[in-house]
């Protein structure tokens, strides 16, 4: 699983132009192309496209995404997401990055042995001196104690940190986690150089990026460009293939898509190195030989509802909202996906290992998927309200236009149902400090999609957590979250999990629209390189190559 | 003249005074908070009243605003409240750009619309009066971000080219540095070329009928001598006016259009500002804007006495 809450700040959303409701096809369509067979090639220069500048370059500072990127060609972690044209997109496989071998003692100790003669950046004050147990100490450190690290929740089971040896570090938990390790490859948890943060004051400024990884951050331009260039003593031999990485900072989607046309991007231009769907036939026609591959976006619509307030106390109310919703309406109507999509449960489809097939919920579950205005209204009408009813909806059209056709499209088939919405939208800024906390009278309508840690998307249901936003207290529900927590058993788990998104699915304490299927694109001459959701750009582009 | 330069720039002050206060309470009565903004992307809701008082925006609004403006005397225009660093130091590398732009858009908007302005004035009710007319009519009602996209999509589509969107510096390349800024400044040029070629057909058209222009055509003297030297540069003061508040239309402009294109200017600092409340950098870019439009009509009434020998100050 790649990490947590590093992902998307609600403000990158808003960059991404909502795309969020993106489609997922599943199907691996692409011209996977990709390498395996082939001799890999030494040189060259990525050049991908960011949207957006990163907010600084302190991973202890932001959970924004557009540092976390940059930041995956920089620096290591003691595990890590594999890459690769065989990964599935939505599959977060883990394999050792620092690390040479891990194990467990016990429910609540892991001890790890570090790899030997792994050398920081060649830059001062650190000047490629060797990578120790020390240092994953201190960073670990720095990031559970550090003023403003909003990342901390990953990691926050740590009670204790040693370094036994040279090479040797051991981790204590404070209660056991089964998605410890999981969340060490979170792309939060990179490892960074004490003598850097003592010589900068922190890790925000571009000279202040010093890592173990395959690239060195070389220039960074302010809203231009930021370079990498290969790290010479990078630990693993052969790797990256690639000479440097160039990422281009330009804001509008057209220009960028045109400049993906014209050859100036090796990769999709769109977050997640994706185009759009609606742009497909062109890039095809104008590129040929383009990589493909479709893969759902965790990104989909979340409707909260104030539970402990009339209507929505009664959860017929809640049911009939999500029945009457139409999720295939929505993929239609939306220019990236184009149809292509799936709804999602409570944990979003794309987690493909922890994400409860629709069919396998139960009845009143399942029966939330199927458009059915008629029921919907006949589940008012039990509840109470036979005459329909009017209920003031807060959203922000700071997700964008894709963002608001769809919120459109739930009016519409709202009112099919007899619920007239009363949309009430909020300026983005003042959206996102209010209404996602809870601050909103009936009902809310909001993007979610921030991790690739489905047990992330449980704190929606924590009692106390500030996204809990329909306030949800319900102790068999916050037992079972805890429960799959402290089970090692990856099938056990996995059950519990499906358990948690039945319950849940029958609770309905919130509704879940469709995440789109995003089509990951890149050059021909690109070799074996897969998409995948997640910020690990980096771990991704080690082991791929240009074949000129 | 100097007087009247050292009286303008007296006036000058309260403008910019009243400006200072709009553009330091306005951001601030935008709903959203930037403190709330900041902990939303850090830690959720924890230590707002401390980071609010550590970024100084604890203190009532009038405080802020007089230490502003002390700070700005001292030509201090504070930091951003995200990155720490100094706005003017980002102003001063990034104005440059944004100035690069605007004047070249001004330098085609004139380019392009007083030649035709004169042609339509002469040919009045001509196919091609009418003709210049309509384009002009297009391009005040056509939005420039609309043909800037076009401008950079269907090249493209069509032929897999596309302008430079990589912004290259004078000292890198000078020529491509200077190539990057043709296309956009065409375009941005083009709405002000519309409204200035209107207004130079119409004036012209007013001072053609004068007494001393038939007295021109009387004389005998060849049609360019009348129009050009007798005509025109009495028909430009309304237009030079109206290129001073064309100054601020071209920069409102490079906002969108250094985001197409990919030009790290001053309008793209402010736009992002803006969507992260960051107060001081929003203050810092807008005073910026006033004062350089203050500037510019300043510079416009001065060549007014260049234009006309009638007028005096």
């Amino acid at each position: 699983m790649d990490q947590p809450t590093s992902s998307l700040t609600r403000r990158d959303l808003l960059k991404l132009g909502g795309t969020a409701l993106a489609v997922g096809a599943t199907a691996a369509a692409a011209t996977p192309g990709t390498a395996s067979a082939q001799t890999p090639k030494h040189g060259g220069t990525f050049r991908l496209r960011s949207h957006v500048a990163p907010v600084h370059f302190d991973p202890h500072q932001t959970i924004a995404f557009s540092t976390m990127i940059p930041l995956s060609f920089a620096y290591s972690r003691l595990v890590k997401v594999k890459g690769g044209s065989a990964v599935v997109p939505g599959t977060q496989p883990v394999e050792n990055d620092l690390a040479e071998s891990w194990e467990r003692q016990g429910d609540t100790v892991y001890v790890f042995k570090l790899k030997k003669g792994v050398r920081w950046h060649n830059k001062p004050p650190v000047n490629g001196r060797e990578l120790t147990a020390e240092d994953i100490k201190y960073t670990y450190e720095r990031f559970l104690t550090i003023k403003g690290n909003g990342n901390k929740t990953v990691l926050e089971m740590i009670d204790k940190i040693e370094a036994v040896d040279k090479y040797t570090v051991k981790f204590t938990l404070r209660e056991p986690n089964a998605w410890f390790i999981d969340r060490l490859a979170s792309t939060t948890t990179w490892i960074v150089a004490r003598e850097s943060v003592e010589q900068h004051g922190d890790l925000r400024k571009p000279e202040s990026v010093i890592g173990t990884g395959p690239w060195m951050l070389q220039r960074y331009e302010p809203n231009v460009r930021i370079s990498f260039t290969r790290h010479p003593n990078y630990f693993v031999p052969g790797l990256p293939h690639a000479d440097g990485v160039e990422i281009i900072l330009s804001s509008d989607p057209a220009a960028g898509f045109a400049a993906f046309l014209a050859g100036e991007y090796d990769f999709g231009p769109e977050y997640g190195m994706v185009i759009r769907r609606s742009d497909l036939d062109v890039a095809q026609g104008r590129i040929k030989g383009l990589g493909t591959r479709d893969y759902i976006v965790l990104f989909g619509g979340i409707t909260a509802m104030k539970i402990d307030q009339e209507p929505f106390k009664d959860v017929r109310v809640r049911r009939a909202f999500a029945m009457a919703d139409n999720w295939h309406e929505t993929l239609e109507t939306n220019a990236w996906s184009m149809g292509k999509g799936l709804p999602n449960p409570l944990i979003p489809a794309t987690l493909k290992e922890w994400s409860i097939p629709i069919g396998q919920l139960p009845p009143e579950g399942r029966a939330l998927y199927e458009f059915d205005p008629k029921a919907a209204k006949k589940l008012l009408a039990e509840a109470g309200y036979p005459n329909g009813l009017k209920v003031p909806i807060e959203t922000t059209p700071g997700y964008g236009p894709d963002w608001m056709d769809a919120v459109q499209v739930a009016l519409r088939n709202w009112k099919l149902a007899g619920i007239e919405g009363d949309l009430k939208l909020k300026e983005y800024g003042a959206f996102v400090t209010s209404a996602v906390f809870g601050k909103f009278d009936k009902m809310m309508l909001t993007l979610r999609g921030l991790t690739t840690d489905p047990d992330n998307y449980f704190v929606n249901y924590m009692p106390g957590e500030p996204l809990n936003s329909a306030g949800v207290n319900d102790p068999k529900l916050t037992e079972m979250i805890k429960l799959q927590r402290r089970t090692f058993d990856e099938k056990k788990r996995r059950d519990i999990v499906w358990d948690i998104q039945r319950y849940a699915s029958q609770t309905v304490y919130y509704a879940y629209g469709p995440s789109v299927s995003a089509v990951g694109a890149w050059m021909p001459y690109v070799k074996n390189f897969g998409p995948n959701i997640g910020h690990d750009y980096g771990g991704r582009l080690m082991v791929a190559w240009l074949d000129k | 003249m100097r007087r009247y330069v050292f009286r303008r720039l007296l006036v000058a002050i309260p403008s910019l005074l009243i400006a200072s206060l709009i553009v330091f309470s306005l951001p601030r009565l935008l709903p959203g908070d930037v403190v709330q903004l900041m902990l939303e992307e850090k830690a959720y809701g924890k230590d707002l009243e401390d980071l609010r008082a550590k970024l100084g925006l604890n203190r009532p609004m009038y405080i802020q605003y007089v230490e502003w403006l002390g700070q700005v005397a001292r030509g201090d225009l504070g930091e951003s409240l995200w990155t720490r660093r100094p706005v003017l130091e980002e102003l001063t590398r990034r104005l440059p750009i944004s100035l690069e732009l605007g004047v070249l858009a001004l330098a085609f908007a004139i380019v392009i619309a007083v030649p035709i302005g004169v042609l339509a004035a002469i040919r009045q009710d001509t196919l091609a009066d009418y003709a210049m007319r309509s384009m002009a009519i297009l391009g005040l009602s056509v939005p420039g971000f609309w043909i800037a996209t076009l401008c950079v999509l269907l090249p493209a589509i069509w032929w897999g080219w596309s302008p430079p969107i990589q912004f290259t510096a004078f000292t890198v390349n000078p020529w491509a540095h200077f190539a990057q800024f043709l296309l956009p400044a065409f375009i941005l040029g083009i709405a002000s070329a519309a409204a200035i070629m209107r207004l130079t057909r119409g004036t012209l058209l007013e001072v053609l009928r004068q007494d001393y222009v038939r007295t021109a055509w009387a004389k005998g003297l060849r049609e360019r001598v009348v129009v050009v030297k007798h005509s025109l540069k009495n028909a430009m003061i309304p237009v030079i006016t109206v290129l001073g508040i064309q100054v601020a239309q071209i920069l409102g402009g490079t906002v969108i259009f250094e985001s197409i294109f990919g030009l790290p200017g001053m309008g793209r600092f402010l736009f992002d500002a803006i969507n992260q409340r960051d107060y001081p950098v929003i203050q810092g870019v807008n005073l910026l804007i006033v004062s350089v439009v203050v500037l510019m009509n300043l510079i416009v009434d001065a060549f007014y006495a260049f234009l006309d020998p009638r007028i005096r100050y």
